[in-house]
């Protein structure tokens, strides 16, 4: 039976080498939709780059490849809310639960493309420097197709990330893009504007960096954000007036920055204790913008979960889960906070879900598919359902970036993004068989399979 | 009028050299050695307590110091400052703690000390009339300001008046204890606070910087090389004895022989329940006497220090507990701690700037439990016994060295003012650069 | 962790009863003299206070029988439940910086302040420029959120700092003139910390015109405006200029005490407190004529050379000469025990032990102008209390229970007789997690030495 499969895959994935079939069909397999009850043993077809049809008793075209779905189930491809995969080859996505005291915060090396070239390296003197501010970034400008992440993670079951820069305080637009391989960035762009990153120190993270120009503080960063978006009301109210009635009036600067900012419709920010998610909640609405949380460590509290109900604002829950750092004195006990954070934070997610409050999960820079299933799982060994999790990675972030109606689940008409696998995903023994993004077929990396690797590579490090 | 009135009078009393005779007449004397003694008087001659007892007569040529109504306690003892070695402590040029170099028992804090640091002044005000002073720096390389190596041995600790004309005048022991700063990891965690962190062992970074392996390895390191200098001693004490021809004093090991020879302890500053029963061990197998400096908690190792005789110097009680979970009174109550351990103990402030309020850190023990007994013992008798002073200071009887508060209430009490101050049997006034500036600008209309 | 919670929280909740009344107490209202009896407490508000009292019905009752009631302390100047720095210290004025923003209500040095009796502490953000940023007062509220914490209708204020702090980035490498390798910033003297000044307020000045013209405008009814644009910065400075926004400036030396007076004086405005001013004995007239208040240690010296002048006495000093003088700690420890460095006023300078008292309650409340709220036991104002078991101005007294705006935030006896569970607690997530993790210690890592981790 599996020769068969393994046959059908190969004979596919080489005429997908050589050219796209017209259409795709998968019969017999168990297909879980996300958005509705599974399919037991249906027929998924794919035209286009689109589902075309789903369901139990789907007729198979004519003109279709047929893939043997038999013990294979059909998955919508999964969405990361957070990424920066695509940007840049070399550089790891900074983490964003940083350790303590800014120590994790600037680590991750610079090798980003764009951004650095603008990050300004004298000291900024004030808010009218623009500190660390690069709004006007948008990643879909700065994709790379050869970035060798986009394998990986797609090997993981990813077939789409919203990918953000990430470095500095506004760090620029992030774009929703498909993992599809491909000679143009552009090729990958399902939505060029998302929103803008931002962060709470110059590095780029959690904040703790330190020595150099303004902003020194989280005080000044704040400030500093504050006083962005009160430019950037005035600048508007200059520019509809210069619109309305340009003559007699001195014609107003153009500052990509304030463009930037205007041109986000939401905010990405960092938050993981409950004192940091309401802070920067109520700067969100001070600010009158749509906010998107990020990190989420504590909201598994109870009182985090009431903050972010009041709020209506979703939180994106960093996968990283906190670990026991390994080499550590055995004369010192870590505090009762450290402790339950390690504790519970896996289980947020479950709390989340059971409260109603809307929140996905991001890889936070994990990027082996062993590490993804492993932290995945976590979250199911603390409550959250198995649907719930596949919905965290799939139809909630569609629906936090407003994209529902094309992805997120298998639907007719969506985008034809799907994982197949043997076995229940995120199960620790399941194999990813086959990803389809936009319709293309393509294979896991031959050493990424979720099954080969035996120890987790990533380093948990002290995420305190 | 007034003003030569003044002069003469403080001539006087600057130039009554320790033999005058003076009678402290009818007071209420604290022996702390002794249960106090109500309406006595107290003689003092030559410099010493001459005698005490109710019914005392002043000869001729004795100043009587009516005293009724008023308290004599022994003069206080403040087992940890680095008195007249630093002014101002944020200006290297003014701090004289701290020198460069791993093994330095050679130093002597004694000839360091500025007779006229301004200091003096200002803890005699509250019945300070001896301190131990340390020559040692704080954390990081020897060099207070960093820039050297780590120190382990900063030299020899001298027991001195806070009055007189010169280092020489106020020696009581020029080598009274060697200090030792023993190596240790650091925690993780923890805000301390409070205490000041200048006498504190170096930190090796623990898992902060590098991971706990690494530090584990790095401190048997430094103990280990800690052992070879002792072993280093040692053969140069055989070479010594045996005095073969071409033998060549050295200094280091020459500070190190009284030592090795148990006559001048050595103190250890050690904060952490490990270090201090690892600083014990080293103790124990190289065969010297030992004080635990700074202590920041006991746990088991207090049963091991009673057990051994090893008496400690608490800090600062007045302190920040040293995680976030620790019990908020957690410094407060660590006095109580050792005594209920049998632990001696005596109470050091670990700076100068707080030193006057050395008794009040006892106070503050008090108030969360140890018994009054204990905490006034911890600022007389203790510490003169446990830098060998016993003899000499430390109670209110017969024989010792006048060194005596007169004050009008209970010492540790804040509002107490000290209203007689004697220190090797002279007189001290009570003025210092803080009571002029006071003076001067009260005058200003 | 809930469950406890839960515990602790039945515990108190008779305490967190509408109607309290605390008896038998030694009551030192600071305002109204002392004496034996009893407060009356509904509603967060002390409703009645004496010898004498009308006990409600149904009233909660705490018995304080040999006990001492004071009103709540109140902490002049304070650095604790700060998140991300104290200090924006990367420019010479950071007055758009705002302490409100980055309170953080979990910080544990609230609560052991609140063990040391303090129920108000006037947060600010630190002494590394001469114009620093916002601030304001807060109420210990151990358990809320950060907007809970603020003192709600207090003036805000704004932290100017003199002397050797703000100089310091303008000398980085500690020795004479700017530093080369490093960049310094202005201002390396005290010369240049009074022109900082002078320069903001320069600059404050022209945008508070622009904004009084535009104002003028729209009160006139016209149209069609464009605002000018909000400066953060400026604009606090416009509300000090305005006597919305209260100044605190820290300060050492008599010749930078008088300097800022007369800035001040210039621009038309008031210093509202000098904080430290540990030389403020030399020039307590020229203090107590611009009418600013002034916070102080109680005895600190020596530790740089501009505090090498300070004396103990500087408390009693100014305050003999009609300033309104209180005693504060700007350290997180030395805030647990504000009564003894109150005390030590008695024994520096001779003030009476109600004097000494109001040095941290009454004074400061009037400082910051909260007064009509907090810093006595008078009817009308906000139930915030601490009863000690000794007199409060013993430094053997122990503070048993704290109340905030009559709610128990601090109980001696809960708290001790709580932590065999609280530790109990924490050793379970201990043992859990060494069960889980069996290797750790010794996995991987450089030269892998194997699980020597116990």
């Amino acid at each position: 039976m599996s020769r068969k499969l393994v046959t059908g895959l190969l004979l596919l994935c080489a005429a997908a080498a050589a050219e796209s079939p017209t259409a795709v069909a998968i019969v017999n397999a168990k297909i879980v939709r996300v958005s509705g009850p599974p399919i037991a043993k249906g027929t998924l077809v794919v035209r286009n780059g689109l589902i075309e049809a789903v369901g139990e008793n789907v007729s198979v075209p004519a003109d279709a490849w047929v893939v043997a779905g038999e013990g294979l189930t059909v998955y919508p491809g999964l969405i990361d809310p957070l990424s920066t995969v695509g940007l840049g080859s070399a550089a790891p996505a900074a983490a964003t639960t940083a350790g303590r005291g800014g120590r994790g915060a600037a680590q991750a090396t610079p090798t980003q493309a764009a951004p650095s070239a603008a990050a300004p390296t004298e000291r900024a003197r004030g808010p009218e420097d623009r500190p660390a501010t690069t709004s006007w970034v948008l990643a879909a400008d700065e994709l790379q197709p050869n970035d060798r992440r986009i394998d990986t993670v797609r090997s993981a079951g990813f077939t789409t990330t919203a990918t953000f820069p990430n470095r500095g305080i506004f760090a620029g637009q992030g774009s929703l893009i498909d993992l599809v391989s491909g000679e143009k960035g552009g090729d990958m762009v399902v939505v060029p504007s998302l929103g803008q990153y931002i962060s709470l120190s110059r590095g780029g993270g959690f904040g703790g960096g330190g020595g150099g120009g303004f902003p020194g503080a989280l005080m000044g960063v704040i400030a500093y954000i504050r006083q962005i978006y009160l430019d950037a009301a005035h600048y508007q109210l200059v520019k509809d007036a210069y619109a309305k009635d340009p003559r007699g009036m001195e014609r107003p600067a153009y500052d990509r920055a304030l463009e930037g900012v205007i041109a986000s419709k939401r905010i990405l920010f960092p938050a993981n204790r409950l004192v940091e998610m309401d802070r920067m909640l109520r700067f969100a609405a001070e600010l009158k913008q749509p906010v998107v949380l990020y990190g989420g460590r504590e909201a598994y509290r109870p009182e985090a979960v009431e903050v972010l109900k009041k709020a209506g604002a979703p939180v994106l829950i960093s996968m990283r889960w906190p670990e026991a750092p390994r080499d550590a004195n055995p004369d010192d006990v870590d505090s009762m906070r450290v402790l339950e954070q390690r504790e519970k934070a896996p289980g947020a997610p479950a709390l989340l879900g059971k409260a109603g409050v809307r929140f996905a999960l991001y890889t936070d820079g994990l990027e082996q598919p062993r590490d993804i299933q492993r932290a995945v799982k976590k979250a199911i060994d603390a409550g959250l359902s198995r649907d719930e999790a596949l919905r965290a990675l799939t139809l909630s972030p569609a629906e936090i970036y407003g994209v529902a109606d094309r992805l997120g689940s298998i639907d007719k008409g969506k985008i034809a993004n799907l994982v197949i696998t043997k076995g229940e995903i995120f199960d620790d023994r399941t194999t990813i068989q086959m990803i389809f993004v936009d319709g293309k077929t393509y294979t896991p990396a031959a050493d990424a399979t979720g099954g080969g690797r035996g120890a987790a590579t990533n380093e948990p490090g002290e995420n305190q | 009028m007034k003003l030569a009135a003044m002069v003469l009078g403080c001539a006087a009393l600057a130039a009554a050299a320790s033999n005058e005779t003076i009678l402290i007449h009818n007071a209420d004397v604290y022996p702390v050695t002794g249960a106090p003694m109500k309406g006595v008087s107290v003689l003092i001659q030559d410099g010493k307590i001459a005698d005490i007892g109710a019914k005392l007569v002043p000869g001729k040529g004795v100043r009587v110091v009516e005293a009724k109504g008023l308290r004599v306690y022994p003069g206080m003892l403040d087992s940890a400052t680095e008195l007249g070695l630093s002014e101002i402590s944020a200006v290297r040029e003014t701090v004289d703690t701290g020198e460069l170099g791993e093994f330095m028992p050679q130093l002597k804090a004694l000839v360091a000390v500025n007779p006229e640091s301004e200091h003096f002044g200002v803890v005699r005000v509250n019945g300070i009339t001896s301190v131990m002073t340390f020559p040692s720096s704080g954390g990081g390389g020897g060099g207070r300001f960093g820039g050297g190596e780590r120190q382990f041995i900063s030299g020899q600790a001298a027991l001195i008046h806070t009055d007189g004309w010169t280092w020489e005048d106020m020696e009581i022991n020029r080598s009274a204890a060697m200090h030792l700063i023993f190596p240790a990891i650091a925690g993780r965690g923890g805000r301390g606070g409070g205490g000041n962190p200048d006498f504190g062992p170096d930190l090796i970074p623990g898992a902060a910087g590098g991971s706990y392996t690494q530090a584990r390895r790095t401190y048997e390191q430094q103990i280990a090389h800690l052992s070879e200098f002792f072993d280093d001693a040692r053969k140069y004490q055989k070479a010594r004895a045996a005095n073969l021809p071409g033998f060549v004093h050295d200094l280091k090991f020459e500070a190190m022989l009284p030592v090795l020879d148990r006559k001048v302890p050595m103190a250890v500053s050690a904060s952490r329940a490990s270090s201090i029963h690892d600083a014990i061990a080293f103790a124990e197998k190289q065969n010297i006497k030992i004080v635990i400096l700074q202590p920041r908690e006991l746990g088991k190792v207090g049963e091991e220090l009673k057990a051994k005789n090893i008496p400690v110097i608490l800090g600062r009680v007045l302190a920040l507990p040293e995680t976030e979970d620790s019990p908020y009174d957690e410094a407060f109550t660590l006095p109580l701690e050792a005594y209920k351990a049998g632990v001696k103990f005596a109470f050091g402030t670990f700076d100068n700037e707080f030193v006057r309020n050395l008794p009040y850190q006892a106070a503050t023990a008090v108030a969360f439990g140890l018994p009054y007994e204990e905490a006034l013992k911890a600022i007389t008798i203790n510490p003169a016994q446990i830098w060998g002073a016993a003899d000499k200071l430390g109670s209110v009887e017969k024989g010792k060295i006048a060194d005596l508060m007169v004050t009008d209430g209970d010492p540790l009490e804040i509002q107490t003012q000290v209203k007689h101050l004697y220190i090797h049997g002279k007189e001290v006034a009570l003025t210092n650069k803080q009571t002029r500036l006071y003076e001067k600008y009260s005058s200003r209309q | 962790m809930t469950k406890l919670l839960l515990a602790a929280l039945a515990a108190l909740a008779p305490l967190c009863a509408e109607t309290i009344v605390i008896q038998n107490a030694n009551v030192m209202t600071v305002t109204k003299g002392t004496f034996k009896g009893s407060v009356v407490i509904k509603d967060g508000k002390i409703i009645e206070a004496g010898e004498k009292v009308t006990v409600p019905e149904g009233a909660t009752k705490i018995d304080a029988s040999n006990q001492y009631v004071i009103p709540g302390i109140i902490d002049c100047h304070s650095h604790i439940a700060v998140d991300g720095g104290v200090n924006e210290g990367s420019v010479s004025v950071s007055s758009m910086v705002n302490i409100r923003d980055v309170l953080n209500p979990e910080d544990i040095a609230i609560y052991r302040a609140l063990a040391g009796g303090v129920t108000t502490a006037n947060i600010l953000h630190g002494s590394a420029n001469p114009i620093g940023g916002c601030t304001l007062p807060i109420k210990l509220r151990w358990g809320k959120d950060a907007e809970g914490l603020v003192f709600e209708g207090a003036t805000p204020g704004i932290k100017f700092a003199l002397g050797e702090n703000p100089k310091r980035a303008g000398n980085p490498q500690g020795g004479r003139g700017a530093g080369t390798a490093v960049q310094a910033r202005y201002p390396a003297t005290r010369m240049g910390v009074e022109d900082v000044i002078r320069e903001a307020f320069n600059e404050a000045k022209a945008y508070k015109a622009e904004w009084d013209a535009y104002d003028a405008k729209v009160a006139r009814g016209e149209h069609g405006l464009i605002p000018p644009r909000v400066d953060l910065k400026l604009q606090a400075l416009k509300e000090v200029l305005e006597g919305k926004r209260f100044v605190h400036a820290h300060c050492y030396r008599s010749d930078e005490i008088l300097m800022l007076l007369r800035v001040a004086d210039d621009y038309g405005f008031k210093i509202r407190t000098l904080q430290h001013v540990l030389e403020g004995y030399k020039v307590a007239n020229e203090i107590a004529a611009h009418g600013a208040g002034a916070s102080t240690f109680s005895d600190w010296w020596s530790y740089k050379v501009e505090a090498f002048d300070a004396i103990p006495y500087n408390t009693a000093l100014m305050a003999k000469r009609g300033i309104i003088v209180s005693v504060n700690s700007d350290d997180a420890e030395l805030m647990r025990h504000l009564n003894t460095e109150a005390a030590k006023a008695m024994k520096y300078g001779g003030l009476t032990e109600n004097e000494a008292l109001a040095l941290v309650t009454i004074n400061p409340a009037k400082q910051l102008g909260i007064e009509n709220r907090v810093g006595s036991i008078e009817t009308g104002k906000d139930a915030d209390l601490v009863i000690y078991d000794k007199p409060p101005l013993s430094d053997y007294a122990k503070v048993q229970k704290v109340l905030i705006d009559g709610k128990v935030y601090f109980d001696r006896d809960n708290e001790v007789s709580g932590r065999a569970a609280k530790q109990a607690e924490k050793q379970k997530l201990i043992d859990k997690e060494k069960q889980s993790q069996p290797g750790r210690g010794g996995r991987g890592g450089r030269g892998g030495q194997g699980g020597q981790a116990q």
